[in-house]
């Protein structure tokens, strides 16, 4: 065997210092990778043991996702407040969603986009699971109106329904469980594109612009939005109360504190990704802002009300950021858009 | 028998343990831990923003409250068994407990 005898020449405290440099420069150069790749999307997709992501179940669940025969009026899919056009937000940009005969929701449409990566859904994070998330907004009667002990049956008197169901869940029946993990198996699938952020976050460096590199660096530290929207999906999932409104919410949208009267809930609404934000405003739990500028002001600059909000979050503050940094701020969340993600939409729908 | 059920007493809290979890990068360090009932488990936050450590456990229920940044904060373990612990502003933060 070849062995260098050049190495084996040099004294041994000398190898050990070579050797320690170069362990030091692959941590520093991993190091820096490291930084960077926190901010890109794992390829892997969080999926639950008993509903693993195959073909059929995507493809079924697509097909669910676009029908509106699961609506009551039959003119609502759960694609029309989640919409991959309109950054699968809702496909008309009013402030709250527009659900059955015109019926108003109490809040704007969130994004279907990486909630398969979160681990709570729903703006005031109610259930952790698309799973347990999937079947609300059909039977919500702002929303789809659906009684689900109707179109259990409707379905199932759909034979090319019936016949994909067995395909995709054998032996399982087509029932509300099976209904509702084909349709969370579709929103597995509804993740982010690679944006001119990722290719800089890859080493691309003239990927994004200089002003938003200003951002970026103004994202990190003056303005403190990674407090709140940090990892690749530009949130940790955390609950906050930004200010949107001043004083008690009486009659309005208590958030997180609707599900249990947990003080630190009072009014908190889940932090949103801010990945292909750009295409679905307008923004905020109720649809307030109707720009990002709007949004970068509000949060960074200590909430729409700055005194007299109960239960603010300690996390906005007044950063006392200027026209040209919010402008900064909204370039560099401007390069988290990617490319829409390749998706057939169904036309014809099974019979 | 009264000076006895008094020694017990002392000798039981004397025993009790102060479990310390920190709150950094948003996760509980450690992550679980073993404790014996009648110890405490002291929070603190080393993270520069606030946390909020709570249990719906119904044997220990406890809510530590908004926690400012440096501001230690202790809850008592009451009973017997495992729980987890969240903080209620970041879900993805979880301690797993058990007590013996």
């Amino acid at each position: 065997m070849y062995t260098s005898s050049k190495h084996k020449e040099l004294p041994m405290i000398v190898r050990l210092g070579l050797s320690m440099i170069i362990v030091a420069m692959m941590a520093s150069s991993l190091q820096a990778t490291e930084d960077m790749s926190k901010w890109l999307r794992p390829a892997e997709v969080p999926q639950p043991k008993d509903n693993k992501l195959t073909p059929e179940r995507i493809e079924l669940g697509k097909f669910l996702y676009f029908d509106v025969r699961l609506s009551s009026s039959e003119k609502i899919s759960c694609a029309t407040c989640h919409h991959p056009k309109q950054g699968w937000s809702d496909l008309e940009p009013t402030p709250k969603a527009v659900g059955h005969e015109g019926a108003v929701g109490p809040r704007n449409s969130p994004t279907v986009l990486n909630s398969a990566y979160q681990s709570r859904q729903f703006w005031d994070g109610r259930v952790k699971t698309l799973e347990q998330q999937a079947l609300g907004p059909i039977e919500a009667d702002v929303e789809m109106n659906m009684d689900l002990n109707v179109l259990i049956p409707k379905l199932n008197a759909i034979k090319g329904y019936v016949d994909l169901f067995e395909k995709a869940y054998p032996g399982e029946g087509l029932t509300k469980k099976t209904l509702a993990k084909a349709i969370a198996s579709f929103e597995r699938t509804v993740v982010s594109t690679i944006s001119p952020f990722d290719k800089y976050a890859m080493g691309k460096k003239d990927a994004i612009s200089n002003k938003a590199k200003k951002g970026f660096e103004l994202f990190k530290g003056k303005a403190h939005c990674i407090d709140c929207h940090d990892g690749f999906n530009f949130t940790d999932g955390s609950f906050h109360n930004i200010g949107l409104r001043d004083g008690e919410l009486q009659g309005k949208d208590l958030g997180r504190y609707l599900t249990k009267r947990r003080a630190a809930w009072y009014g908190v609404m889940k932090t949103p990704t801010l990945r292909d934000a750009e295409k679905s405003a307008p923004y905020f739990h109720d649809g307030s802002a109707g720009t990002l500028h709007e949004v970068a002001h509000v949060c960074g600059n200590g909430g729409r009300f700055k005194h007299n909000v109960k239960n603010k979050s300690t996390y906005i503050e007044d950063r006392k950021l200027t026209r040209p940094e919010l402008s900064q701020l909204v370039s560099f969340i401007e390069s988290l858009t990617g490319p829409d993600m390749k998706l057939k939409i169904p036309t014809k729908f099974p019979q | 028998m009264k000076n006895i059920l008094l020694s017990l007493v002392v000798a039981s809290s004397l025993f009790a343990a102060d479990h310390v979890v920190d709150q950094k990068g948003k996760t509980f360090i450690p992550h679980a831990i073993n404790v014996a009932v009648g110890d405490t488990i002291t929070f603190k936050n080393s993270d520069p923003f606030a946390h909020n450590a709570y249990t719906d456990d119904e044997a220990n229920e406890f809510d530590i409250g908004m926690q400012a940044p440096g501001k230690p904060a202790s809850a008592k373990v009451l009973a017997a068994g495992t729980f987890s612990v969240e903080c209620a502003i970041h879900p993805n933060m979880l301690l797993e407990v058990t007590a013996n």
